[in-house]
């Protein structure tokens, strides 16, 4: 009753406080929803071509943050082994588009159209890439730069028709365009290289077994089953840049322990003279410190509700601004910073608690 | 005496700032009862809010008992102090110190709920106080919208929810005007003999001698 009361006595400052409470969790919510956009969406690509066993060069475990260039002579041999149904071929490289006054990079993947592996995982607007004077662009990589189906675009001296969009294509600072694999070992200058093997093993076939038979048949290269794939590529984005984005949403919610306790600690302050009444008449301490923590959780469950309203919102706003930005909430984000509010509103409550200790009853007779 | 609410004996009271003492209280000895009003005169810097507050324990003295309902203060622990504040005294002050972002129901709720009282006998109790003295219809009213007189019948209210046995008012008629400051002490008065309870009022306002029962004179710290 006496803390709600308190705190819209001077209603423009509790709004101002839950507003900044506000955005404080809407840059922590936009940091985990981007957290979680660019680890699914760095993988995904690997997930939806659902590759039994992937072939790279020797030492290179992934193909975010590794090179790998392998013989192209090697097809037929993985096709000969025993338990291996089909292979196929991605070469990537990275890649400049020439896109008005500076160069956008891209990370081209180079496969043979009439395969199923290696495809871009979805095609939003027109389709798949056909010929060699064509490329599939990752959608939020054309929003950005205005690229629509049917244009033209230069990379090196190659001009190429793009004819189709794709998601699930955007690795956070980088974006996948596709082309046939023929135009990208053109690009790249060397004609005999393929980057990784995708192989998919006869129905019945231990994959295990698949995978030891390469070994033995071919030394000097790097096998990975699926699951182990994808858990590379998936702790090489998590561990590099996304980290990062932790820190920001710590600082941030450091910020707003601060804020709040400021804010809390104000109040006492000004209401000095009430809670050396209420200790004079007889509240017990409990009382007074649990009115401060309350305090706290009315305006970080203020600050919470009018995030939750606005979040949304913006963070449609910012996928029309940045479209490259990949920003994926869900309902445990929401529970997670809903939790280190209740944490932050708690932490926010010593400083004040204690300054009330240190206010005396004998204030109201002297 | 048995039946004595509050006791002093050979009480002293000296305050210690960057080293210089201050005596407050000196060899002060004194008992209050039910039913009795009792008056602690002196001007201003007698030591008479010193000896209002060493029987509200919320200081203890430096040498010397007092003792509250019976029991040295130095016996009760913090704790039981602040419940025998919620429970068994109340107080009037001379700025009235009403809670001003609460009602004046609230405010009276607000010691019943220090007191542990259940919220519909308080919320009755509160109803019946506010009719008692005349300000009912200031229920929903804030302090700010009050009147001097109104605020002082709210603060007495305020006094009495918990159904304390001793009142400690200090100087309940400082800022009001003659006449509400004798229509306080009369409810005093009145609450005193309907409901047999001890009132101490620590004052320099020489008006209200007529209507106490005992008048204890203060001056540098001492009875005189």
């Amino acid at each position: 009753m006496y803390s709600v009361k308190t705190l819209l006595n001077q209603y423009l400052r509790f709004i101002i406080t839950a507003f900044g409470i506000a955005l404080c969790v809407i840059l922590m919510l936009f940091l985990l929803a981007v957290y979680k956009g660019a680890a699914d969406g760095a993988v995904q690509y690997i997930k939806s071509n659902d590759a039994d066993i992937w072939v790279m060069q020797n030492n290179a475990n992934n193909i975010l943050r590794n090179t790998s260039f392998i013989s192209s002579n090697l097809n037929r041999t993985l096709s000969e082994i025993d338990g291996v149904k089909s292979v196929s071929s991605i070469l990537f490289l990275l890649a400049s588009v020439k896109t008005g006054d500076h160069p956008a990079s891209i990370y081209l993947a180079g496969y043979d159209p009439k395969s199923v592996k290696g495809r871009p995982p979805m095609i939003i607007r027109g389709r798949n890439i056909e010929k060699d004077n064509e490329i599939v662009l990752d959608n939020s990589f054309a929003a950005k730069y205005r690229i629509k189906t049917g244009d033209r675009i230069v990379i090196k001296r190659d001009t190429l028709i793009v004819t189709g969009l794709s998601t699930g294509t955007n690795l956070f600072v980088l974006q996948y365009g596709f082309v046939t694999l023929r135009k990208a070992r053109e690009m790249l200058g060397f004609p005999g290289y393929v980057s990784v093997y995708l192989i998919d093993t006869s129905e019945g076939g231990k994959i295990s077994e698949v995978v030891k038979s390469i070994f033995d048949k071919i030394p000097g290269i790097a096998v990975y089953d699926n699951l182990t794939f994808l858990e590379n590529n998936s702790y090489e984005m998590k561990s590099g840049v996304l980290p990062i984005l932790f820190v920001v949403a710590f600082i941030g919610g450091v910020i707003l322990t601060a804020i709040l306790s400021l804010i809390l600690s104000v109040y006492v302050l000004e209401r000095r003279q009430d809670y050396a009444i209420m200790k004079a008449i007889g509240s017990p301490s409990g009382f007074i410190t649990w009115m401060v923590v309350e305090q706290a959780l009315i305006l970080a469950g203020s600050g919470m509700f009018l995030a939750f309203i606005m979040f949304f919102p913006l963070l449609n706003l910012v996928g029309k601004i940045s479209p490259e930005v990949t920003a994926e909430s869900s309902a445990s984000q929401l529970i997670i910073v809903s939790v280190s509010l209740i944490v932050i509103s708690l932490i926010s409550s010593i400083i004040p608690a204690l300054k009330l200790r240190r206010i005396y009853p004998l204030e109201v007779f002297y | 005496m048995d039946n004595s609410i509050a006791q002093m004996s050979s009480v002293s009271k000296i305050y210690q700032r960057s080293g210089v003492e201050t005596r407050a209280l000196h060899n002060v000895t004194f008992e209050a009862h039910p039913g009795e009003l009792v008056l602690i005169l002196g001007p201003s810097g007698s030591g008479k809010t010193t000896f209002l507050t060493l029987l509200a324990g919320l200081q203890r003295p430096t040498t010397g008992d007092v003792l509250m309902f019976g029991k040295n203060v130095n016996k009760y622990s913090d704790k039981e102090l602040q419940m025998l504040r919620a429970r068994r005294i109340g107080f009037i002050f001379q700025t009235f110190y009403l809670l001003d972002s609460l009602t004046s129901f609230e405010n009276i709720m607000l010691i019943m709920k220090f007191s542990g009282l259940d919220k519909t006998t308080a919320s009755k109790r509160a109803e019946e106080l506010l009719d008692r003295f005349g300000v009912k219809h200031l229920k929903n009213a804030l302090p700010k919208t009050l009147s001097q007189g109104e605020k002082q019948r709210i603060a007495v209210a305020r006094a009495l929810a918990n159904g304390a046995e001793l009142i400690l008012a200090d100087e309940p008629t400082g800022s009001l005007a003659t006449q509400q400051g004798m229509i306080i002490i009369s409810f005093l008065k009145e609450i005193i003999k309907s409901e047999n309870k001890c009132v101490i009022i620590s004052s320099h306002d020489e008006r209200i001698k007529s209507s106490a029962d005992r008048v204890i004179q203060l001056s540098d710290g001492e009875i005189i």
